[in-house]
Parts: C-alpha cells; sequence; structure tokens
C-alpha cells in the first residue's frame, strides 16, 4: 500500500459549514509524501470537520480536495491510502487486544501473521493484556490499542485526530518515534493535538483554524 | 473478498455472543408474545390455528425490528463505521456480511423454534413447511430492509422512534404474502404464489439493499 513515489495532497479554497455558522472558508494547503501537517485551533473551529472532510467521509460546502492532482472523489483508491483514527477510536470493546487487531487486518486486507501482530502488541505496552477484553482497559490503553493499528495497516496517509489524548508522557514521546518512522517512509500526517509535537528532521507544517 | 465477508460475520457473532443478554431479547420477545396470545384471547383450537399465520409473523415482525437497531449502533458508537469505508474491500461487501451476521443471530433462531411455535398455535402439520419456507425467505428480507432504516437513523437522537416509521410500511408486503401463504397451506391451498413473491422479494434485497445501506451509512456519517 505504500508507494515510494512522492505524492501530493492539496486543498483548494476549502469552506465548511455546519448548521448555519461558517467554520472555516478559503482553506487553502499542501502537503507532500515525509511531510507533517499539524491543525490547530480552538475548540469547535472545525478541527475534526477538516479531518473527515480530507477522509472523504464529509463534504466541504466549497473547494476541492486533490491526491496527485486528481480530485479525492473521482480517485478510486485514494480511501485505501488513509488510516483513520478520530475521537472513537474503532476499537470493538467486546473484543481482546489481540483480536481487535487480528480482525482489522483482515478486513482492511492486510495479511500478516499472528507473531507479527503480537510484536505489534509489544510495541504500544499492551502485550500482558492481549487477551483481555478492550472494555476493561483504561481509556489511555484503548487508544493505545488503536494507535497499534496504525503499524498494522501500514498505509501512507495518516489522518489522526487527538491521537496522544489520554496517553502518558513515556508512550508520547514512543509514539513520536513511531509518526518519525513513517514519516521516514515517505508517509504523510495530518494531525490535531494540543500538545507540542517533536519530529526531528521533518518538516512540519501548521494551520490555524482559529 | 470472501475472506473479508466471513471475518466480519465471525466477528459480530463474537461480539453478540459476548453481549448474551442482547442476543437473547428479539428471540424472547417471540417466545412471549407467540405463547401469551392464546392465553389473551382463547385457547380454542379453530380459533388458533386461524390467527396463527398473522401472530407468528406479525411477532416475527417485531422481534426484527426491536433488534435492528443493534446491526449498526455499535459501530457508529465506537467509531469502526468509519473504518469499514477504508477498507482495501467494497463497503457493501462488509456491509452484506453485517446483515448476514444479524439474519444468524436474530432470524435462525426464529427458523429453528418457528416449528415449536406453530404447535403451540394449533398450525396443522400439512402448514408447517410452508410456515418454515416462509420464515426461511422472509425473516432475511427484514434484516436486509430494517438495516436500510437502521443505516438512515443510526445518526440521529431518538432514531428509534423514525426507524419504525421508516420500516414498518416496508415490511407489510412481507407480512401479506408470509401469513396469506401459511393461511392458505392451513386451509389446503397452493401457496406457491406466495412463496414465489417472497422469493423474488428476497432477491431484489439481496441484490439493492446491501447499496442502499452503504448509501445510507454514507450519508448517515456525513
Amino acid at each position: 500500500m505504500r508507494t515510494q513515489e512522492v505524492s501530493v495532497l492539496k486543498a483548494h479554497d476549502l469552506k465548511c459549514v455546519r448548521g448555519s455558522a461558517e467554520l472555516f472558508s478559503n482553506l487553502n494547503f499542501s502537503i507532500q509524501s515525509g511531510e507533517a501537517l499539524v491543525v490547530e485551533g480552538s475548540n469547535g473551529s472545525g478541527k475534526t470537520s477538516l479531518l473527515r472532510i480530507l477522509c472523504g467521509f464529509n463534504q466541504s460546502a466549497e473547494g476541492e480536495i486533490t491526491w496527485c492532482d486528481e480530485s479525492i472523489d473521482k480517485h478510486e483508491n485514494y480511501q485505501q491510502q488513509i488510516s483513520y483514527i478520530g475521537h472513537q477510536t474503532g476499537v470493538k470493546l467486546d473484543l481482546t487486544v489481540f483480536e481487535n487487531l487480528l480482525f482489522e487486518q483482515r478486513l482492511v486486507g492486510v495479511n500478516r501473521k499472528e507473531s507479527e501482530i503480537k510484536e505489534i502488541i509489544r510495541s504500544v505496552g499492551l502485550f500482558k493484556q492481549r487477551n483481555v477484553l478492550t472494555r476493561k482497559l483504561s481509556a489511555g490503553q484503548k487508544r493505545r490499542v488503536a494507535l497499534a493499528r496504525l503499524q498494522l495497516e501500514e498505509r501512507s496517509i495518516w489522518v489522526l485526530d487527538e491521537p496522544l489524548t489520554a496517553l502518558d508522557k513515556d508512550f508520547v514521546t514512543e509514539f513520536e518515534k513511531v509518526l518519525k518512522n513513517h514519516l521516514d517512509k515517505k508517509g504523510m500526517l495530518i494531525i490535531t493535538t494540543h500538545r507540542d509535537l517533536i519530529i526531528p528532521n521533518h518538516l512540519i507544517k501548521r494551520i490555524n483554524l482559529s | 473478498m470472501l475472506r473479508a465477508l466471513l471475518t466480519i460475520i465471525q466477528r459480530d457473532l463474537l461480539v453478540a455472543f459476548r453481549r448474551r443478554a442482547e442476543l437473547m431479547n428479539p428471540i424472547l420477545f417471540y417466545v412471549i408474545v407467540v405463547t401469551l396470545f392464546p392465553l389473551g384471547v382463547s385457547p380454542d383450537k379453530n380459533f388458533l390455528s386461524q390467527l396463527a399465520p398473522g401472530v407468528v409473523w406479525v411477532a416475527a415482525l417485531l422481534a426484527a425490528l426491536i433488534s435492528m437497531e443493534s446491526i449498526f449502533r455499535q459501530d457508529f458508537d465506537d467509531g469502526s463505521i468509519e473504518q469499514l469505508f477504508l477498507s482495501q474491500h467494497p463497503p457493501t461487501l462488509l456491509i452484506f456480511g453485517k446483515v448476514i451476521a444479524h439474519w444468524l443471530i436474530t432470524g435462525l433462531p426464529m427458523l429453528v423454534i418457528v416449528p415449536v411455535m406453530a404447535l403451540l398455535l394449533y398450525i396443522p402439520n400439512q402448514a408447517i413447511p410452508t410456515l418454515f419456507v416462509t420464515v426461511l425467505l422472509g425473516t432475511p428480507i427484514l434484516s436486509l430492509i430494517g438495516a436500510i432504516g437502521v443505516a438512515l437513523t443510526a445518526g440521529l437522537r431518538g432514531g428509534g422512534v423514525l426507524l419504525g416509521l421508516l420500516v414498518l410500511p416496508l415490511y407489510i408486503p412481507v407480512l401479506i404474502f408470509a401469513s396469506g401463504a401459511v393461511s392458505a397451506a392451513i386451509d389446503g391451498l397452493a401457496s406457491s404464489g406466495q412463496l414465489a413473491m417472497l422469493g423474488a422479494g428476497l432477491i431484489l434485497a439481496l441484490i439493492l439493499a446491501p447499496i442502499a445501506i452503504s448509501a445510507s451509512l454514507k450519508i448517515s456519517m456525513s
């Protein structure tokens, strides 16, 4: 799913309206492989809406998003390049940590060995809890399960909405290494966070929606 | 693709099994309605066997309706619905898998228990195979049509009321043809016409409903 070619994601004059309120308008940005885009803004400024528009879940009121110079609405495989973690993490509470990742890899179309899945679980510090129902984990641990999905899926565009919420300091440092590794492999990162991200040697672009 | 279909069925069955209390609700409702009906109306054999097709099918229809919300509600709440649309596999295929899982959880137990319910309501032996076939053909239609309604209302508060209003009118043809087939079989008449209509309805639902569900989910997500 990853390609070594340089891909460019561009937003042209995006406008987002919720109800009668305009969240943002005339939003333009461009991001390419190996770069990160941090979306900043106050609560309710439209950060989550922007991420959902970029994933193709929501439609913008005006403007267009292009991936490799083609509108994402017309691009056949655009959504299959994306790993998305939103406020709701997509983790099934009635499955164990291992089952969550096992089913997820089959559903997204990845074919990893069980040992590889266990290694990913170990990398997010949940190896001891691998057979525990996710329902019984803390909020931070549940988020770690969701973040493990990123490594499982190995897709080129990571769209992450407040991924660091409820995570402890040590894991945030570990996760920044995962993000750096993703960018090193020419991945693309679009993220909202209220914390300062430290990803050395990579261009971090910022847009503020406030 | 078949692997993805089987995976989502397996996943949904496992999740349902881990929520056993909810799993039992529709079938318990079905059994309670059918068993209480003779107590509330009349235990007379001829009277019951005349009303039985309608009772069995109205109970099945309502049991299907109360179980419908579970098909996508949890996926909306935990965010896994978005993940279906990011999969390498067509969302319609995965959604179809979810409907199959829902039918296995709600329709299949009904199919197993319906001969017993038939005996409780004095349905003659010669009509029981017809009743069985109507449940076999009719309950998947209920799941497929119901899933369209749930997909449209899943993003709304109080969607349950709206779901009933949306879905019940679409359930009426199933009710008419299914109870009509059983009534005909009880009277010793041919029921192949009604069964053919149910079969045609099932084929139509199998082809069109996954597309409609997928489109409805996209609308609800946005």
